[in-house]
């Protein structure tokens, strides 16, 4: 109750310092609050409203396209489309590109955008306290120039082919903004509500959006932490769409009742064995091969995901334009398992310890493993652990053995370049292939370099890609218009049609 | 109540007394069995994923095909062993602390009673969180110790208040006169006179700590996987509990018979331990 007030009286304040016209929004807010706002049931709460502030997946799948814009948008096809931008050009080198920005783009506070705000907001990425996971994707970024208020250049130290890309979840923040991480000034289609923390936060259209206008007068985002929750919310009419079903077991409820819809997109998150590839004796590529071949990763899909999801093979999943079928490099097979084990020097196996997130699937995940690896003589000992300890132990200090995590992002392949990165895993050819992939001339041979990289690292077993998630969007019969790939987990709002019950 | 003058007679055994002692000997003897014999190996995953309850799978299959009836007799042994630790971690500091706070000097009993006083206002659940959380990491001894600890505040007081009444006794100040060394008036006067009521309170622990062990497991705090706490098999049903039921009610029964069974035992022992109550059976 207090957030919420406190909440009202922040928006309100903030709204006073507007403009007359902006008077009108406010007469209008009680509207906004009516039972029209689309309510989006999701298990992901955000930390706080800063992408750069580890605000975790939930404020991408809030604020993506909705609040905040970039310059580049990543579409749920995985496309990547003009958004601020109005035209660009790259010169010949690939080192310099001149981006023209949108006319007539205003920030929610009503400070029309301009090239500094540009520049502030691609700063903020890569200042040294952000704690963006991308921010290393943006080091070729040298220079950013402003010669006037609708022109960007900016100039890289190497070439970087994927830029457009990159430049897609840098969001564009006024640069006079201030404590981001509780407020927000974007472009998007809508500006932040209210946010009543741990339980939702509420969007509502902003009427001098440069773009088309949203579907719906305003979204809800309603966070719940426990998946039956949720469930029994779209269930009892609480909230109209669910952006990711987490088990398949809920779904039963849903897929045969005319009053609801079940869509089954793509997504980007694998669950991985992540070892210290820094340590003995995963630093030894036939004990990673054979752990490997030890597990039998459709029995583990299956148990978590029932008909649901994909195995891979490596860490790309079949929407980047590098994926290979890598399903066959080490498929499951315990007698070679234990035959790589013997040449390795462990004919009796070993033990380790498995760093464990204490929620689903990674316990159950952990469990499998732990009998599986056990029958080819390697002992697990699982620990569990709280995310927090999961990102100052493993993330931070690489003080682990071994780990499960689920790795949500789209084009994340460029971490196995980065050996510095939790997991440890160096390859020289891997880390060069990568480098080159970004400075590429074309994307036809950034995709080959890539394509290479990635058969690579399936070859050094660099991690244990156990399985892609699926996609499953459920929603009432009468809402429409969703995104269903869940792509960095976004979830654009604007598109969605609610028609009378 | 016609056979309360008679005590002579022999005291007939309530009958939810009865039901109490087969509840927790059933729960006993299935801990036992799984010392020697268990239906599947707990981490085999030999059947399908959340088979229903079937003669081959009597309590059916978890999500990743183990048999579900194993896990709960497991789990019978891991409730009574964190059951049985921590009541003889809370008896043991508990008793010590009640007596040494019995016979202490003013300050010292204030300081003991204000402490104790603290630790039982703090939720036993949070302060067997925090011994999780300050150990490294989870395990079965951990939950015993953390569980364990809470306790003993509560037995602790008690047996400071049984203490002070048996020492306000005539008896045993004549016995101090006589010379009588503290330890000598503990174990011939005050441990004869109280135990019969901290039984009763050791058995009721008993039933609290296999539910804030199976609570612990729930949050994940408890002894880690695989060992199948019923707490951790609850938490696992959860996200399949419309598909399959079973999983979460059977486990949720086991833990219902031996908490039952433990409060009637109590019970019963406190109709024994004071025969004054016993008309209300």
């Amino acid at each position: 109750m207090f957030a919420f007030v406190g909440g009202a009286r922040r928006s309100l304040s903030a709204s006073l310092m507007l403009a007359a016209a902006t008077l009108a929004l406010i007469g209008a807010a009680p509207a906004w609050a009516s039972e029209a706002a689309v309510a989006i049931g999701s298990l992901y709460e955000p930390q706080n409203l800063d992408n750069t502030a580890g605000a975790g997946q939930g404020i991408n799948e809030a604020f993506n396209g909705n609040v905040y814009e970039a310059l580049f948008r990543l579409n749920d096809d995985g496309s990547v489309s003009p958004s601020l931008v109005k035209d660009y050009k790259v010169s010949d080198d690939g080192l310099t590109y001149t981006f023209t920005l949108q006319p007539g783009v205003a920030f929610h506070s009503g400070k029309p955008l301009t090239a500094a705000d540009v520049k502030w907001s691609i700063e903020h990425v890569t200042s040294a306290d952000s704690k963006s996971s991308r921010k290393n994707s943006l080091k070729p970024i040298a220079a950013i120039e402003t010669p006037d208020d609708a022109t960007v250049v900016v100039k890289l130290s190497s070439r970087s082919i994927s830029l457009p890309y990159n430049l897609s979840y840098v969001w564009v923040i006024n640069d006079q903004a201030t404590d981001l991480q509780s407020h927000e000034d974007g472009t998007g289609p809508y500006a932040l509500d209210s946010w009543q923390r741990g339980s939702a936060l509420a969007l509502k259209r902003f009427d001098k959006y440069w773009g088309a206008k949203p579907e719906n007068d305003g979204v809800v985002y309603k966070y719940f932490s426990e998946a039956t929750a949720l469930n029994n919310a779209l269930l009892t009419g609480a909230v109209d769409v669910i952006t990711s079903v987490q088990s398949p077991d809920s779904l039963a409820q849903f897929k045969d009742n005319a009053d609801f819809t079940v869509a089954e997109g793509k997504s980007t998150t694998k669950l991985i064995l992540a070892y210290n590839d820094r340590v003995a004796p995963f630093d030894n590529i036939k004990v990673r091969k054979a752990l490997a071949r030890a597990v039998d990763k459709a029995k583990l899909l299956s148990a978590v995901w029932g008909d649901y999801g994909t195995l891979i093979g490596s860490f790309v999943p079949p929407t980047d334009p590098w994926y290979v079928d890598l399903t066959k490099v080490d498929g499951y097979d315990p007698a070679s398992a234990k035959a790589l084990l013997k040449e390795a020097g462990y004919p009796d196996g070993f033990s380790f310890t498995l760093d464990t997130p204490n929620y689903d699937p990674h316990p159950l995940a952990a469990q499998f493993l732990q009998s599986e690896l056990a029958k080819v003589g390697v002992k697990v000992k699982i620990n569990v652990i709280t995310p927090n300890e999961w990102y100052t132990k493993i993330y931070k200090a690489h003080d682990f053995q071994a780990t499960l995590q689920e790795h949500v992002n789209h084009r994340d392949i460029v971490f196995y370049g980065n050996p510095d990165f939790y997991w440890g895993y160096n390859n020289p050819k891997v880390v060069d292939l990568i480098k080159q992939s970004e400075a590429a001339a074309s994307v036809d041979e950034q995709t080959a370099k890539l394509k290479e990289a990635n058969i690579q690292i399936a070859e050094d077993a660099a991690s244990n890609w156990l399985y892609l998630y699926p996609q499953i969007v459920v929603s009432k019969a009468s809402v429409s218009g969703y995104p269903v790939n869940g792509l960095n987990s976004q979830f654009f709002a604007f598109g969605i049609k609610k028609s009378a019950d | 109540m016609t056979d309360i003058a008679t005590p002579a007679a022999g005291r007939r055994l309530s009958p939810t007394f009865v039901i109490g002692l087969v509840l927790v000997g059933l729960n006993v003897a299935v801990a036992l069995t799984t010392l020697v014999w268990t239906p599947y190996d707990p981490t085999a995953m030999t059947g399908g994923r959340l088979a229903p309850p079937s003669l081959l799978h009597l309590a059916g299959t978890d999500r990743l095909g183990r048999d579900l009836f194993t896990e709960i007799m497991i789990g019978a042994r891991i409730a009574l062993t964190v059951g049985i630790g921590a009541v003889a971690i809370a008896a043991l500091i508990g008793v010590s602390l009640g007596l040494i706070a019995a016979f202490a000097s003013r300050t010292l009993d204030d300081i003991l009673v204000a402490t104790l006083d603290i630790l039982i206002a703090f939720p036993t659940l949070l302060l067997a969180m925090l011994i999780v959380a300050a150990s490294d990491g989870a395990s079965l001894g951990t939950a015993i110790l953390a569980i364990g600890v809470a306790a003993s505040a509560i037995v602790a007081r008690l047996t400071r208040i049984l203490a002070r009444r048996v020492l306000a006794m005539d008896y045993v100040t004549a016995a101090r006169v006589a010379g009588t060394s503290w330890i000598g008036i503990v174990r011939i006067h005050v441990l004869p006179n109280i135990w019969p009521t901290l039984i009763v309170n050791l058995a009721l622990q008993f039933g609290l700590a296999v539910i804030a062990e199976a609570s612990l497991s729930y949050l994940g705090l408890g002894a880690p996987p695989p060992n199948a706490s019923w707490g951790r098999l609850l938490q696992e049903a959860q996200g399949t509990v419309y598909t399959a039921p079973f999983g979460a009610v059977a486990p949720g029964l086991a833990l219902l018979s031996l908490v039952i069974g433990l409060n009637l035992t109590a019970d019963g022992l406190r109709d024994i331990a004071d025969p004054t109550r016993r008309t209300r059976t």
